[in-house]
């Protein structure tokens, strides 16, 4: 029996608390504004309150809390890429995740249900070996599997060596996860709330008043707040956001669709991915089948759905599985995605001294949200830029330096 | 017991063609036109299926398909819709989600623990100790979904067509037949679009006026008006899906999705009855209004036998009256309002002695054999709230008449923005784009005149627009006086069970207590308790949930809103939206000739090429031999894949030259140069051979996969830079040959009798044209494999004579066929790179050694800025070749990585075994200091064995290019 | 589905064109910095409102150019690159290395 229930069922009124904050009113001053009250807001604010002592921060959330792409992301967890500086930030952050619930007292109903990519070709082949060989250096399991092996996992995928691509191999990544992608920002919410930082939802920022290279102060449709430190993370709001603090960056924000099929009985458990067909499948502990697959083909600030890409994704998903014609589709949505040159973030210093950068998230920012939460609450509280997060400083750019992930992200989500 | 009415009663059914189906192992008998709800109805069966969560009893709550309590089993069609889904001849219908049976589901004792099982339960608990979730997930989601997959479905046939209408009007009810009519004058062409068998929408089955002729009238006239119209094209039992950008319809009907582009749209879906909240309210007896009518008028079935009718609006005294008709005993009706309004069907329901009870509430139902039994009625002393007084009253159906919402779904995905007046309790809809009009219930007329005035008046504003027409737009009819919508039809009860939402089991507390935890804003509400996110999605819940949440929050409805409708509106399988997918494949004109030459051929992005040629238990020998022929005698290799660009005109050298990283300017007529292209970051992104046939023409080639983009860029630059070229892709229009070996000259020059090919009059990287076997050809002399050949390229269709002719010429001097793997050992033996493969997303030209590739005489090309930055820094890697010296070793793979101690330091790009040297060779990117030729590297080789390799100069075979300069 | 309007060949469904990327006139390269240059290679506006890009109809590979509001996407217009690129453009040698 899962205790933790008793005292709702044996308790006549129903014993709430309020998770977050109940609206109040903006103080005049913070130490810590973080724009941004989605899955990466809410972690830096917990780990700024828990392991830095920093609780006299907000989150200001222009919408509702996590509403922004962390409530439209297919929650995929993995740290299968290509990258040193990759493998090693993304790893850290599927750790984190396998302890999440217990860290924050909440349930993100995570599921460790593995990861697998498709080969269809002897190029993609190459670019598998070479995540894997990079993966299993750096302590991730990850491995070239071959159609045996493959028909082992997943034994209802079209092995079919008449499809149009046959499989010829694949990439099981075994640390690959799921978790509910709401839970994982209400968590993070709840356990910054508990420790007296304020969430404050429907609270857009306007302007940002910056003198002498620092930021001073934040205008809000509800106020002016005065603060000693500014995070942006913002995800499909980077541009607009950082605009108003005069930073530049190499962002084109595209819109990432999605779709949900209605419950059935489990038949599908780990998460399956073919970059060649661009689609990714995955069932949800609801019974859902979760698909996806690759960008809009132009930017857009819109989450409208496609009817193209519906079609697409419905052919690639029957490729895959043919006997998911029967099932029955419930919604289509999107998030938008910002997408940096390099697929890899922008992460630390901005050209303000006292403003902080968390955006360049793309299609792969929902996995790295314990671990972002971790290493900018450090950078806040330090100044000290971690060294897990120095590869992905906004200045790599002006070096002309890139941390390339586009092997391993696009519709291989 | 046979609920079956004799007719006219019946419009669907023909009682002329009985059908034998089976419901739970069960046989029953219906008539052609039953769905399998109605059948079963009339066999007096009304338990259809077990809720997702606490498994309770459901049956028929709308009889039109817009809730998710019907769900049954098909085969191979899961989670199917009873109420939508005919009968057919010996049918096998299954009931979902129950252990045990339907009717003694065992799941249902679940309920029993509702209380320990708060809404957001799941977040609240089985994650500790540490390790429990992973216990309790897999049991979780064994209880979790509804219908079972069939997993050894071959899909069936869907196909997809296309349609254009100057109009589309969604919906076939009084609103959208009339909005048709007015719609086709002149040569407008109008679809009408409805989900139901029969045009007529709620005419078929509403009552508006006492005698109950009204709406029977008003259907034959106007359906006959637009089957006289042939402007009107009619589509029923389609379903018009969603609404995308630019009036973009998806409609499916049968196995066919069609894509339907709109000039104009109008929005004619009406409006969804809404329940009445209260304990039990989902028992199988308990049903809107209209499905009762619809049972009655559309498939001949008493609902009942004794019913109740629990009202907020006069809809349900119409109601009354179709039920007191059918021989249904209507023993009251229980009317949530103070002052109800009297009209002639008030008046003729009173004069049949009905029961009517005013400002009193349905409190709770009760059940007997997982049926309603009976009704609690109590009288209302405020919103909300009952007094403590109650009567039982019994009844096996209880019909809900307290108002509806409007069928929005479709106008909000199109930017439509749904708005409530919370003391008028009457929506809106506004900010409708243009193109697209809303009439009739859906948006909030109520009164049939009213709709058909409306219907008329958006069809005049669609063809002004479409310029059919120039009339003056009528004024919108006020949406005057009362509302159907009772504003608050919801009674909490102290054991719960008032559903909300039918999907999730969500009851009033559960909502209310979402916004207790602190989930308020709606969107929360939905996320944290998962109401709306069922198959039904928010169709009865949406409104409820906007009311409670509103209340729980001291907001007004409007302010708190619903959640963002989405597509698809209905449920459609996956099979509609794929069709039959279009994966094309490209074959070079010598197809046949490598499958005849028995090939293994692979794929290179769409195109099939020959990988070797031999079976594959021979696969290694089979490429080995090949790479051996080439060497020593000749072989023939086909590359029609590759890109083929023309660039002519004056400017056709500048434009190279700002294009590409050489220079071009001053190559002579009749050469060839390598092209190098880089992108703006510097990264390198293509190659090929520019060959210059005038002073005002080259023809330049590209990868396979490239030569599209490098296309594409390359007229965009144009655009531009405005010189003076014209630029043609002509891959698709040549086929290419290379003919390599030392034996090449030999052979070539029996077919090609006038291009001098001896070395003096055509070097290494000459280009000429001429005619070879009879066939006009450019031929040009490069050396990707590194001996003496001629990659022929002539008009595409001379493919195959050109291929036969280079074989038999060839015979005498050993000539076969090479495959792609064969190349590519031949290429890597002369240390040529290949784009994609040896170099990566951020591969520059230095670290490639390709810096003499740079020219450093023009004033710009493509990333030369970019470039110019780079060399200023040290490389980060270099690209060499090396050799493994040690035999036993195991042979490196692509991507296996270079070490230095235990960090990364590279990887292997290329790695062959290279029967030439007798031993393994590749390239690898390894760390500039290791770049020396003599150094030891250390590759982390097949099962983690550390093998080591020795840097050599490139290239390893030939380096002073003897051979492919002959 | 959407619909562009390419100026050659009229309306037609959006999947027959490709996305060319901000419109952004290349900068004289000797009188920008290293840093203004890695602005322009990597950096993007990004506007949240009416911006002017670059679009190829992929059949006829004809490049215009559009005006589109990015947070509604309506297309305000399209129209011939000649409009801004009237006149051949010449690259200057370098003096020296930038």
């Amino acid at each position: 029996m899962p205790f933790g229930l008793l005292k709702y069922g044996l308790s006549s009124d129903y014993p709430a608390k309020h998770h977050f904050t109940p609206a109040t009113e903006l103080k005049r001053h913070y130490d810590v504004v973080i724009i941004g009250g989605g899955g990466h807001g809410t972690a830096i604010a917990y780990n700024l309150a828990k392991y830095h002592g920093i609780t006299n921060v907000a989150i200001l959330e222009k919408n509702y809390l996590g509403g922004g792409n962390t409530a439209r992301n297919t929650a995929v967890i993995r740290s299968n890429y290509l990258t040193e500086a990759g493998v090693n930030f993304y790893s850290e952050s599927v750790k984190l995740f396998n302890n999440l619930s217990n860290e924050f007292n909440y349930n993100v109903m995570m599921e460790n249900r593995g990861q697998l990519t498709l080969a269809h070709s002897d190029a993609a082949i190459r670019s598998f070996r070479w995540r894997a060989e990079v993966n299993q250096h750096l302590g991730v399991r990850s491995e070239l599997v071959d159609r045996q092996t493959i028909a082992e996992l997943v034994p209802n995928l079209n092995m079919s060596e008449d499809s149009r691509f046959p499989i010829m191999a694949g990439l099981w990544h075994a640390d690959g996860a799921t978790a509910r992608h709401d839970a994982v920002a209400w968590g993070y919410a709840k356990g910054a709330c508990d420790r007296g930082v304020e969430l404050h939802q429907l609270t857009e920022v306007e302007d940002i008043e910056i003198t002498s290279g620092r930021v001073t102060a934040v205008k809000t449709n509800r106020g002016r707040v005065e603060c000693n430190a500014v995070v942006q993370a913002v995800a499909g709001a980077s541009s607009i956001v950082a605009k108003k603090a005069g930073i530049p960056l190499p962002i084109h924000c595209y819109p990432l669709q999605a779709m949900v099929t209605q419950p059935y009985k489990p038949v599908l458990t780990p998460h399956v991915s073919s970059p060649q067909v661009h689609v990714y499948v995955h069932q949800t502990s609801r019974g859902e089948f979760v698909i996806g697959g690759g960008s809009d083909p132009y930017p857009l600030y819109h989450t409208r759905a496609t009817m193209e890409q519906r079609e697409s994704l419905s052919a690639a998903a029957m490729e895959l599985f043919p006997f998911l014609a029967q099932a029955r589709l419930l919604r289509q949505w999107a998030g938008t995605t910002d997408m940096t040159p390099d697929y890899s973030p922008i992460m630390g210093l901005s050209p303000v001294e006292n403003y902080y950068l968390d955006a360049g998230w793309g299609t792969w920012g929902f996995k790295a949200t314990p671990i972002c939460g971790v290493t900018m609450a450090e950078l806040v509280a330090t100044k000290k830029v971690p060294a897990l997060i120095k590869p992905f400083e906004l200045e790599r750019f002006y070096r002309f330096e890139q941390i390339n992930e586009a092997g391993a992200t696009a519709a291989s989500h | 017991m046979n609920q079956r009415l004799a007719k006219p009663y019946g419009s669907l059914i023909n009682r002329d063609k009985p059908l034998k189906f089976s419901f739970e192992g069960n046989s029953y008998q219906g008539f052609l036109g039953d769905s399998i709800a109605s059948a079963l109805a009339a066999n007096n069966q009304w338990l259809l299926s077990r809720s997702f969560k606490y498994h309770r009893p459901r049956g028929t709550l709308t009889m039109a398909g817009q809730d998710a309590n019907t769900m049954i089993q098909l085969k191979s069609n899961p989670n199917a819709l009873a109420d939508r889904e005919l009968i057919s001849e010996n049918l096998r219908v299954m009931a979902q989600n129950y252990s045990g049976s339907l009717k003694r589901d065992r799941g249902a004792l679940l309920g029993l623990f509702s209380r320990f099982l708060p809404v957001g339960f799941y977040y609240k608990a089985f994650f500790k100790p540490r390790g429990m979730w992973e216990k309790w997930a897999p049991l979780i989601r064994k209880k979790a979904g509804l219908g079972v997959i069939n997993q050894q479905l071959v899909p069936g046939y869907y196909d997809k067509q296309y349609k254009f209408f100057d109009v589309v009007v969604v919906g076939a009810g009084p609103t959208g037949l009339q909005a048709a009519l007015t719609a086709a004058v002149g040569d407008c062409e109008v679809l009408l679009v409805d989900e139901n068998p029969t045009l007529g929408g709620s005419l078929n089955y509403a009552r508006f006026d006492a005698e109950g002729l009204r709406g029977q009238q008003s259907r034959d006239k106007l359906i006959r008006q637009v089957d006289a119209n042939s402007n009107i094209t009619c589509m029923t039992d389609a379903v018009c899906n969603a609404w995308f950008s630019d009036n973009w319809l998806p409609i499916i009907r049968g196995n066919r999705l069609y894509k339907v582009r709109a000039k104009q749209v109008i929005i004619c879906t009406g409006a969804l009855e809404q329940q009445a909240i209260f304990h039990n309210n989902d028992l199988p007896g308990v049903m809107m209004s209209s499905a009762a009518q619809r049972l009655i008028h559309l498939y001949g079935i008493r609902p009942g036998r004794a019913a109740v009718i629990v009202t907020g609006n006069n809809d349900g005294y119409a109601n009354a009256l179709d039920l007191v008709d059918a021989g249904v005993e209507v023993k009251a009706i229980i009317d949530l309002r103070d002052t109800p309004v009297r009209d002639a069907i008030t008046k003729a329901v009173a004069a049949y002695g009905v029961r009517i009870l005013i400002g009193h509430a349905v409190f709770a139902a009760q059940k007997t054999d997982n049926h309603l039994s009976g009704v609690e009625i109590r009288p209302i002393t405020s919103m909300g709230i009952c007094g403590p007084q109650s009567e039982s009253i019994q009844c096996d159906l209880l019909c809900m008449a307290v108002g509806y919402t409007p069928t929005y779904q479709l106008v909000c995905q199109a930017g439509g923005q749904l708005s409530y007046d919370d003391s008028s309790a009457m929506f809106t809809l506004t900010n409708c784009p243009d193109g697209l009009q809303v009439a009739g219930s859906v948006n909030s007329h109520w009164d049939l005149d009213a709709c058909l005035a409306e219907a008329s008046r958006a069809a005049i504003i669609a063809t002004n627009a479409l310029g059919f027409t120039e009339v003056a737009v009528p004024e919108m009819i006020a949406k005057v006086g009362f509302s159907p919508n009772h504003p608050w039809p919801i009674f909490p009860h102290p054991s719960g069970k008032e559903f909300v939402d039918f999907d999730e089991d969500l009851t009033i507390g559960d909502i209310i207590n979402a916004t207790r935890d602190g989930y308020e804003h709606i969107q929360l509400v939905k996320r944290y308790s998962t109401c709306g996110m069922g198959p039904s999605q928010g169709r009865h819940s949406a409104l409820a949930a906007a009311r409670l949440v509103a209340a729980a929050t001291n907001r007004t409805v409007a302010q708190t809103g619903v959640t963002t409708a989405r597509p698809p509106f209905a449920p459609e399988q996956l099979g509609h939206s794929a069709g039959r997918s279009f994966y094309p494949a490209r074959r070079s004109n010598m197809h046949y000739r490598h499958v005849e030459a028995g090939a293994q051929m692979m794929q290179a992005g769409a195109w099939y090429r020959p990988a070797y040629y031999g079976s594959t238990n021979d696969r290694e020998a089979c490429i080995n031999n090949e790479v051996i022929n080439v060497r020593n005698n000749v072989g023939l290799v086909d590359v029609s894949t590759l890109g083929g660009i023309e660039v002519r005109g004056a400017d056709a050298g500048e434009f190279l030259n700002r294009f590409y990283t050489f220079a071009f300017l001053a190559q002579p007529v009749g050469r060839a140069r390598y092209a190098l292209l880089t992108n703006e970051a510097g990264v390198v992104i293509d190659d090929g051979v520019a060959c210059r046939f005038s002073d005002n023409h080259y023809y330049v080639t590209a990868t396979t996969g490239g030569v599209d983009r490098v296309y594409q860029s390359m007229l965009k630059w144009n655009a531009q830079w405005r010189l003076d070229i014209d630029i043609a892709n002509v891959t698709s229009a040549y086929c290419g040959i290379n003919i390599a070996g030392p034996k090449a000259r030999e052979v070539l020059t029996k077919l090609c009798l006038d291009i001098d090919l001896s070395a003096d009059a055509f070097p290494y990287m000459g280009v000429r044209e001429g005619v070879v076997a009879g066939i006009p050809a450019r031929v040009i002399r490069v050396g990707f494999v590194g001996e003496l050949s001629y990659e022929i390229h002539a008009p595409q269709h001379y493919g195959e004579a050109l291929w036969d002719a280079l074989i038999v010429a060839g015979q005498d001097h050993g000539i076969k066929p090479f495959g792609v793997e064969a190349q590519r050992v031949l290429r890597l033996e002369k240390g040529h790179i290949i784009i994609g493969q040896d170099t990566d997303a951020m591969s520059n030209p230095m670290e490639i050694q390709m810096g003499w590739a740079i020219s450093r005489k023009k004033p710009f090309f493509v990333g030369g800025r970019t470039i110019t930055e780079l060399q200023k820094k040290m490389p980060l890697r270099s690209l060499v070749g090396f050799v493994v010296n040690d035999l036993r070793a195991p042979i490196p793979h692509e991507s296996h990585l270079v070490l230095q101690g235990d960090q990364m330091s590279g990887r292997v790009t290329s790695c062959n075994y290279s029967p030439t040297l007798g031993k393994p060779i590749g390239m690898a990117y390894v760390d500039p200091q290791s770049a020396q030729a003599g150094t030891t590297i250390t590759i982390r080789s097949s099962g983690g064995v550390r093998v080591a390799a020795e840097v050599v100069a490139l290239p390893f075979y030939d380096p002073k290019t003897l051979r492919q300069e002959l | 589905m959407k619909l562009l309007t390419c100026p050659l060949n009229g309306p037609r469904n959006i999947s027959e064109f490709t996305y060319g990327g901000e419109f952004h006139p290349m900068p004289d390269q000797h009188k920008t910095d290293s840093r203004q240059w890695a602005e322009y290679v990597f950096f993007h506006d990004n506007a949240a409102g009416v911006v002017t890009e670059w679009w190829c109809h992929t059949a006829s590979t004809f490049w215009f150019l559009a005006e589109r509001n990015t947070t509604t996407d309506q297309v305000i217009r399209t129209f011939d690159a000649n409009e801004v690129f009237n006149q051949r453009i010449e690259f200057s040698a370098m003096e020296d290395d930038a």
